[in-house]
């Protein structure tokens, strides 16, 4: 258990980090976003939700002693001393483009899946798409399964992705895994939601058994 | 602020043996005037100009609301025209929904939004929809409840046609590849918000939100939408008629400003979270600056209940850079308890959201809230009691709970949180027809922008039901208003009348709106932007 006392006397120490070649000191409890506004530096480009989910603040970021490049989310990355963080331009969109009414029934997904995502059977397993999701999605696996046509397996690796487009950044065979992960959850609900309850209600509305009373 | 210490308080908190509901609450009337932000002295004062001249309104909104312009004509000396029918201003979901219907009825349609597409309040919903589908549920008791939880000042009207709405929204979800939580049968599993009276919420774990502009963008991309990001609007533009025909926007990729002449204008740029308040925290995404009410205002739409915000009981109080964040209501309704600094409950944890955010406020303003700093104080969010309870619903149900007890480095299931009421969401806004039409023809508002839903307060999941419900419908009316003839001019005109008014009024000049992004974010001072009017040549 957090001692909270403890916590914020370490939260208020100041470390030093370089932000987009901007040498930046600010208080170690601070995002990498907000260590550039706390050093009076403008950024409203790649800024979002600061809250984790809409995938917006993609960052580079390099720690101390360490020359690996991680891909991070900048929101949720607090700044460390020595740390370099570089944030990324806009993703280009995927050339992927489907309709979900154009699949006619969900016997067809399969095929329609793979001329959608032709790539997608390409995979070379390199793992270039796990190292880069901050969610620590394992979008690898999640495109395997979608391949074999396990939609509803596949979608459920991706509940926590937010569509930051790291992925699709790294995969060499632009396959675009996310929108990969997307469809399998989107086929999922498409064809296969039919909850009783919801279809019930809406047959009664429709035969007016229900009314309201609009004085 | 006083209050009893953290660590003294968390003794008192592993202490507490009985965790009863106090015996007489206040009712809800005086505890509101006595500690809601809406009641502070000093918050309110009359509007100078415009349609709602003499009405009470948020003293810094109404700043804003009358504030001068960012451009005059010079500015938009050669700049780009561009032609279409429908113009959707705003990326979250009540924008996607009206965009998609419009595009479906045979509109063209432009999208612009300010940041990127899904960029909003509505990824970061949590909690979950409304929808009456329960067998003991009809909508009748969903309007009910809407209506009282609102004080009774919500219009009827919309009301009724929303809650009619709302399982054929649920369904249109579904068929945009939305995915909701089943039970083992594959019914909607349902959940009871804040002062209703039925289990109404369908939900997605606690990324509705995520889930919902996930499926919304997708469709959107997919779509023959054209769609601009990274575009904030900062005028509409109008006709020889008075009728709203387009929008200005600024171009932030290369700071150009482009004119988008449209049949017709779908505002939906949500709330005014960033704006702060009465110096509270907030839940909001980054771009929840109010600019669509600035916009519409100064084109002559009439506004109500700008004196009524939400204020969430369960923002996050500590750690400060999370200040703000929001624990959705989902807590509470799984039996989370609020427990002051003595370890004892003090509130009916299912009240309305602004008895209970009153109740908090008053707990920490008499000295039983638990105290870390001068600044800062909140009380506990018990849920190692839930997780008690029913062992592994925290992981189960709210996993964004969790993410975020990690970030605060604490384990959720062992220790509560320290909370505080959050600026969460503008009860008013645009006043509007059951179209989304507002009082200034071809001029629709749709969303957290608009009024008239929730009165002075709003029931958890009612407001992703408003963006969808209206959001379609707009959509659709916009996209019939094509069939008319074109406009003869457009122009910013309405800027000279609004220059003239302020200086009657005797306002202060100096004040830009809309105010598009938060000041820390230091917009102004931005090279690549050279102070945002001075356009690079
Ligand atoms: C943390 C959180 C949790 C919530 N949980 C729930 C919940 O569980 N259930 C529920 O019903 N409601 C919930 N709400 C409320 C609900 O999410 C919002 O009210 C709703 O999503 C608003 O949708 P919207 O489309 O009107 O606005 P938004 O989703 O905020 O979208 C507004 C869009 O307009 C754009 N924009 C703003 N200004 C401009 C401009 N000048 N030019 C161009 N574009 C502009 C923005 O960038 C954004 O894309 C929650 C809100 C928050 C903040
Ligand atoms: S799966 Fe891809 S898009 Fe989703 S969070 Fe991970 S890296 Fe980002
Ligand atoms: S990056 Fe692309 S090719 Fe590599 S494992 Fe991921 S999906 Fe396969
Ligand atoms: S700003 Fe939304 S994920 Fe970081």
């Amino acid at each position: 258990m957090t001692d909270k006392h403890n916590m914020s006397e370490i939260n208020e120490r100041l470390v030093n980090v370089t932000i987009d070649g901007k040498a930046i000191t600010a208080p170690a409890s601070l995002s990498t976003i907000q260590a550039l506004w706390h050093a009076g530096y403008p950024r409203i480009k790649s800024v979002g939700c600061l809250e984790g989910v809409c995938g917006s603040c993609r960052v580079l970021v390099r720690r101390e002693g360490n020359s690996e490049v991680k891909t991070q989310l900048g929101c949720q990355t607090l700044i460390e001393e020595g740390m370099q963080v570089m944030f990324l331009v806009f993703p280009r969109p995927t050339h992927h483009t489907y309709k979900l009414e154009n699949i006619n029934s969900s016997w067809e997904v399969q095929t329609k899946f793979h001329k959608i995502f032709p790539e997608a059977s390409h995979c070379r397993e390199c793992g270039g798409c796990n190292a880069s999701c901050p969610k620590g999605i394992d979008v690898m696996r999640g495109v395997e399964l979608a391949a074999k046509g396990r939609f509803r397996e596949a979608g459920e690796l991706f509940v926590e992705c937010v569509m930051c487009d790291l992925c699709l950044t790294a995969c060499p065979e632009l396959i675009a895994p996310n929108h990969v992960g997307l469809f399998s959850r989107r086929v999922t609900a498409y064809f296969h939601i039919r909850p009783s309850n919801l279809i019930r209600r809406l047959e009664g509305l429709q035969r007016g058994k229900f009314q309201v009373t609009e004085e | 602020m006083t209050g009893i210490p953290y660590s003294e308080a968390l003794v008192n908190y592993q202490s507490a043996k009985s965790r009863d509901l106090p015996e007489s609450d206040m009712a809800t009337d005086e505890l509101l005037q006595a500690f809601h932000p809406d009641y502070r002295e000093g918050s309110l004062v009359s509007l100078k100009v415009g349609p709602n001249q003499g009405d009470k309104c948020h003293r810094e909104l109404a700043g804003l609301l009358q504030s001068d312009a960012r451009i005059d004509e010079a500015d938009l000396a050669g700049a780009t025209i561009v032609e279409t029918d429908v113009l959707v201003i705003g990326g979250g979901g009540a924008g996607c929904a009206a965009a998609l219907m419009a595009e479906q009825s045979g509109a063209r349609v432009i999208m612009a939004t300010k940041l990127r597409l899904g960029d909003s309040n509505t990824v970061m919903a949590e909690g979950g929809i409304q929808a009456s589908i329960e067998r003991g549920d009809t909508p009748q008791m969903h309007l009910d409840d809407t209506l009282k939880a609102g004080h009774n000042r919500g219009d009827r009207k919309l009301v009724s046609q929303m809650v009619m709405d709302a399982p054929d929204v649920i369904r249109w979800l579904i068929q945009q590849g939305m995915q909701f939580d089943l039970d083992e049968f594959g019914d909607l599993m349902t959940r009871r918000a804040g002062g209703t009276s039925a289990d109404r919420v369908v939900y997605y774990r606690d990324y509705t939100g995520l889930e919902m502009m996930r499926a919304l963008r997708e469709s959107v991309r997919n779509s023959k939408i054209d769609v601009w990001d990274y575009s904030p609007v900062v005028e509409l533009m109008s006709n020889e008629s008075g009728h709203c025909a387009g929008a200005v926007i600024s171009n932030l990729k290369d700071c150009s400003y482009v004119l988008i002449e449209a049949r017709s204008v779908i505002l939906a740029t949500g709330g005014i979270g960033r704006m702060h308040l009465n110096g509270f925290p907030t839940s909001n995404h980054f771009g929840a600056t109010g600019d669509g009410l600035v916009l519409a205002y100064r084109l002559g739409a009439q506004l109500r209940d700008l004196d009524s915000f939400q204020y969430h009981p369960t923002g996050l109080a500590y750690p400060h850079h999370l200040a703000g964040t929001l624990i959705t209501e989902g807590v509470r309704s799984a039996g989370a308890h609020l427990l002051n600094g003595l370890g004892e409950r003090f509130v009916d944890e299912l009240m309305t959201r602004d008895h209970v955010s009153a109740a908090i406020l008053r707990e920490c303003a008499e000295g039983r809230g638990v105290r870390v700093d001068e600044n800062t104080a909140g009380v506990w969010l018990d849920t190692p009691g839930v997780e008690r309870k029913t062992p592994g619903i925290l992981k189960e149900r709210l996993p964004k709970l969790v993410e975020l007890g990690r970030k605060c480095g604490i384990n959720p299931a062992e220790m509560p949180l320290l909370v505080y009421p959050t600026l969460h969401y503008q009860n008013g806004g645009i006043v509007i027809d059951e179209n989304g039409l507002s009082t200034v023809p071809g001029l629709y508002c749709v969303g957290e922008v608009s009024g008239g839903i929730h009165g002075r307060n709003r029931i958890m999941g009612n407001a992703l039901l408003e963006i969808i419900s209206f959001g379609r419908q707009a959509g659709i009316k916009a996209a019939e208003m094509t069939h008319g003839r074109g406009h003869k001019k457009v122009t910013i005109g309405h800027l000279s009348k609004l220059r003239r008014e302020l200086a009657v009024a005797g306002m202060p000049m100096d004040v830009k709106g809309p105010m598009l992004f938060p000041e820390c974010a230091k917009f102004e001072k931005d090279a690549d932007y050279e102070g945002f009017r001075r356009k690079k040549q």
